[in-house]
């Protein structure tokens, strides 16, 4: 059964691989070797505080539950799914041990086996016995993940169908992004503080080992203390545990069938008279927003982006600083369009009704009102709210200034994005039983981080030029800027996405139903269309890999370290470039920005190739 | 390759399509004397009939559509002909290139080569003219999911520019008629899909076309309801509008279409008025002859049932 499943596995795999998909199991998998090698790492340092080193084990081992935990509402869809298998006459537990074992290979199981094996070096260094328990302990440690894994995936699937349970979905993941993107703030706390001296407060040691990722930790401590019914107890606990997730994920295996959270909608209601509301695009409008406040796949976009943007506000509040509170508002608008960026996909096929309507302009338009009536106000509610709390003063211009770029280039971005990256997942009425599936979007997110900070450009140079001439006219005449950047960026890129949608229609929807792009053999009627350049599996790679390492060499590992080298702080945190000895600083960082920029060349390069029109 | 035309009797259309059925053919002329690739023989034909009736174009002109997947052609060079005022049958087996077909017709799926032309005017050069004579019910399409059955109606309606007293009112009859009343408040998204099948000959018929192009229209349709729908269909046409539907039930064919054409691996391989089509025999002993006897239905399974 578990071979069978394994070569199954493989196989879909195998068959839905591209250069793309490559490209990303490949980043991963580097991401998720340094994530390991780090782990391992922190079991063979030497603090001086006592217990500092299982403190901080079992810290780390939170950190892999809940990314284990996240995945699958990240992922979304799993490869082997349970619906493949319901008439099967098998009983559910040995379906659900089959699809464990299928779930150990992959990627993810073999980084995070590396990570554990940091609880066996601990152990060694603990002497014989605890080494000899340390190895069960991380194994059943490794069992435990993957088990909670999936059923995590199981109980999220189920809450999701609700909009609340969407909306906590949502949040979970955004707090897993602030927690991978700013985390260094605690790392800074934790070492700016005494606790790598004088060891963790005691508090905090027992509720790291209270939560089933510290119980192997908690194993090996009692064999080196000769607490061995202890030591014993905590791996019979991990037993118990997995036997028990096992049990009841096996459970939600059969009964696909559960009582759908239905949605309702209006009664009755009579079609709209006055003339601003019955128009075409007005009517859009409308459905967008209904769509917007009944789907729970939007709820989610809304939860992570309104989590994201609160969170990295917030965060920085554990260390006193309160100078990150008036950019949640530009970081709100920054992250809707890092989010929302593929809004054609989940109303899937339904494209045809606006192809039949040839209503393109309307629909596109009306798509650009509904998020700017969504996350603007929004936006304008946070950015308010949090610099008037703030009380800084000075931040206004900055934030009038960047709100109505960010946002009205966020709306021409996600918009044109959806159009011209479409990334298809299966239609709505296709997935009753997990409303969150939906096509996958890492290049466009990713891409559209940092593309998205471009429309802010001219405004933000007005003010910084303001500031440094230190005149007031200039200063106050950011917001302005924005303003016409933002409407003409919201207008111009919606037009080319227009454009687009009426050359292009049928393809789109061609894509929607099949989920592969159309080919158009020869000429039909009139040609509006050049074919597109199809990459090779390789530049294809080449072209996703730039896209990830180009701005993360320009921005984090080089213009950040040459910014810390001018202000002369000796904060290293994760910057490669303040890790080398003095004369070395300065070339390295250099070099990095150079190799961010040769990196993001070729990534556009690649990308605009392949996406000529 | 067959490409038929026939005369009809044509009831007339109503005072509202008059002006569109006007433009409509004298925009014909320019399409049949300027088509090259339509066959002779249906020129032929045209001229050969100089009845009153024939003096509109036909409300479909399909010619030499092809589509080809991945190498495999699906349709392969297909000229159909549907005269106004017909009830016209598509049928073939699975796989035959029905859906494909019928989504080039309509201007949902780009054709390889090969043109479509509603009431003379060509879907993919002039697609908002030709997209407003028709109403479309694909396969297995979505629709805006999160609205209600009410809402959809009423957000086309908006979309085709209709006005909102029409809106409400065509929207409460064809609740009433698709027995949709009951689930006022359900999304779409939760409809089962004989209900999506009823919602989606709503919308197109909501504008009031005058042709309707049904892809599987009765797949998953109960007894009751299609009864209804038939009654439906049928005044339509006998008020002068056409209707193109495909399904691979022949007895509701020979029930409901006046013409029909079978379609096998992409092509169309005969077509006419139902009676030449399946001569002596049932239009399904015709089929089944056409489509090739499958031999290996009488070999069977012979592990089963033993």
């Amino acid at each position: 059964m578990v071979g069978v499943l394994i070569r199954m596995k493989l196989a879909i795999v195998r068959n839905s691989m591209t250069g793309g998909r490559a490209a990303l199991m490949i980043t991963g998998g580097v991401l998720g070797l340094l994530g390991a090698a780090t782990t391992v790492w922190l079991s063979l340092v030497n603090p001086s505080g006592p217990g500092v080193v299982p403190d901080l084990l079992a810290t780390t081992y939170v950190v892999w539950l809940l990314g284990w935990l996240v995945g699958p509402v990240w992922g979304a869809s799993s490869v082997l799914r349970v619906e493949h298998f319901a008439l099967l006459p098998m009983p559910r537990r040995q379906l659900a041990i089959g699809l464990l074992g299928a779930a150990f290979v992959g990627v993810t199981t073999a980084v995070t086996a590396l990570a554990f094996l940091s609880l066996v070096v601990y152990g060694i260094r603990q002497g014989v016995l605890p080494a000899l328990v340390s190895v069960p302990a991380a194994a059943l440690q490794l069992v435990l993940v993957v088990l909670l894994s999936r059923t995590s995936h199981s109980v999220f699937g189920l809450i999701a169908r609700g909009r609340l349970g969407s909306a906590f979905t949502g949040l979970l993941l955004a707090a897993f992004l602030v927690l991978t993107q700013s985390g260094w703030i605690v790392l800074v706390v934790i070492a700016n503080s005494e606790v790598l001296s004088t060891g963790f407060p005691s508090g905090y040691s027992a509720v790291v080992r209270a939560i089933p990722s510290g119980w192997g930790v908690a194993a090996v401590e009692s064999a080196h203390e000769g607490q061995w019914w202890r030591a014993v107890g905590m791996l019979a606990a991990m037993v118990a545990l997995s036997g028990l997730l096992l049990l009841g994920w096996s459970r939600t295996l059969g009964s696909l069938r559960h009582g759908r959270t239905t949605i309702r909608g209006s009664s009755h209601a009579p079609a709209a008279t006055s003339p601003v509301l019955a128009g075409r695009t007005a009517a859009v409008v409308r459905k967008e927003l209904r769509t917007w406040w009944r789907d729970p796949a939007r709820i989610q976009i809304l939860a992570i982006v309104l989590g994201w943007a609160l969170g990295t506000a917030l965060l920085p509040l554990t260390l006193g600083w309160t100078a990150v509170l008036p950019w949640a508002g530009p970081g709100m608008a920054l992250m809707a369009a890092t989010v929302a960026c593929n809004l054609y996909a989940p109303d899937g096929t339904a494209l045809w009704l606006t192809l039949q309507t040839g209503s393109e302009r309307e629909d596109l338009r009306g798509r650009q009102w509904a998020y700017l009536l969504v996350f603007g106000s929004l936006t304008v509610a946070v950015t308010v709210g949090f610099t008037l709390w703030s009380g800084y003063t000075w931040a206004w211009p900055w934030v009038l200034a960047l709100v109505p770029a960010l946002l009205g280039g966020g709306v021409g971005l996600a918009l044109y994005t959806s159009v011209v990256a479409l990334a298809p997942g299966p239609d709505a009425h296709k997935r009753p039983d997990n409303p969150l599936e939906h096509g996958e979007t890492p290049w466009q997110s990713q891409v559209l981080f940092w593309v998205g900070l471009l429309p802010a450009v001219p405004a933000v140079m007005t003010v910084v030029f303001g500031t440094v001439y230190d005149n007031a006219v200039l200063l106050w005449a950011g917001g302005p800027v924005g303003l016409a950047t933002g409407v003409f960026l919201g207008w111009w890129l919606g037009r080319v996405a227009i454009g687009r949608l009426r050359a292009k229609g049928p393809e789109m929807l061609y894509q929607m139903r099949t989920g592969r792009a159309a080919k158009t053999v020869a000429a039909a009627a009139p040609r509006v269309d050049v074919p597109k350049v199809k990459l090779s599996r390789r530049e294809s790679l080449v072209a996703g890999l730039s896209w990830i390492f180009g701005p993360l060499c320009l921005i984090p590992q080089g213009v950040i370290p040459v910014v810390i080298l001018l202000a002369g702080a000796e904060q290293k945190v994760w910057f490669l470039a303040l890790y080398m000895p003095d004369p070395l600083r300065w070339p390295v960082a250099i070099l990095m920005v150079l190799l961010g920029c040769f990196l993001l060349h070729q990534a556009i390069r690649l990308t605009v190739k392949s996406s000529r029109l | 390759m067959k490409s038929i035309q026939f005369v009809r009797t044509d009831a007339g259309w109503r005072s509202s399509a008059a002006a569109s059925a006007t433009t409509a053919r004298s925009d014909r002329r320019t399409v049949v004397n300027g088509s090259a690739s339509m066959p002779d023989s249906s020129r032929k034909a045209t001229g050969s009939h100089p009845s009153a009736q024939d003096d509109g174009p036909p409300a479909l002109i399909l010619a030499g559509l092809t589509k080809t997947f991945g190498g495999k052609p699906a349709v392969d060079r297909v000229d159909l002909t549907v005269p106004a005022g017909s009830f016209f049958g598509l049928v073939g087996p699975n796989g035959a290139g029905k859906t494909t077909a019928l989504s080039m017709a309509v201007g949902l799926l780009r054709p390889d080569a090969g043109s479509s032309a509603v009431f003379g005017v060509d879907m993919w050069s002039d697609p908002v003219r030709a997209k407003a004579l028709i109403g479309v019910l694909p396969d297995s399409l979505a629709l805006p999911e999160r609205l209600t059955g009410r809402e959809l109606l009423t957000f086309l309606g908006q979309l085709r520019g209709l006005d909102p007293a029409a809106i409400t009112e065509r929207t409460r009859e064809l609740l009433d008629v698709m027995d949709l009343e009951h689930a006022e408040r359900t999304l779409v998204v939760d409809y089962s899909t004989g209900m999506r099948k009823k919602i989606g000959l709503a919308t197109a018929l909501l504008h009031a076309p005058r042709l309707l192009v049904l892809d599987e229209p009765f797949e998953a349709v109960d007894p009751v309801s299609a009864m209804a729908l038939k009654s439906i269909l049928a005044r339509f046409v006998a008020d002068g509008g056409s209707v193109v539907l495909s399904s691979h039930v022949m007895a509701l064919v020979e029930q409901l279409c006046d013409t029909v054409a079978i379609m096998v691996e992409g092509r169309v391989v005969t077509a006419g008025p139902l009676a030449e089509v399946r001569g002596h025999g049932s239009l399904e002993e015709t089929f089944v002859r056409l489509a090739g006897g499958d031999v290996r239905a009488a070999e069977g399974l012979s592990w089963l049932a033993s």
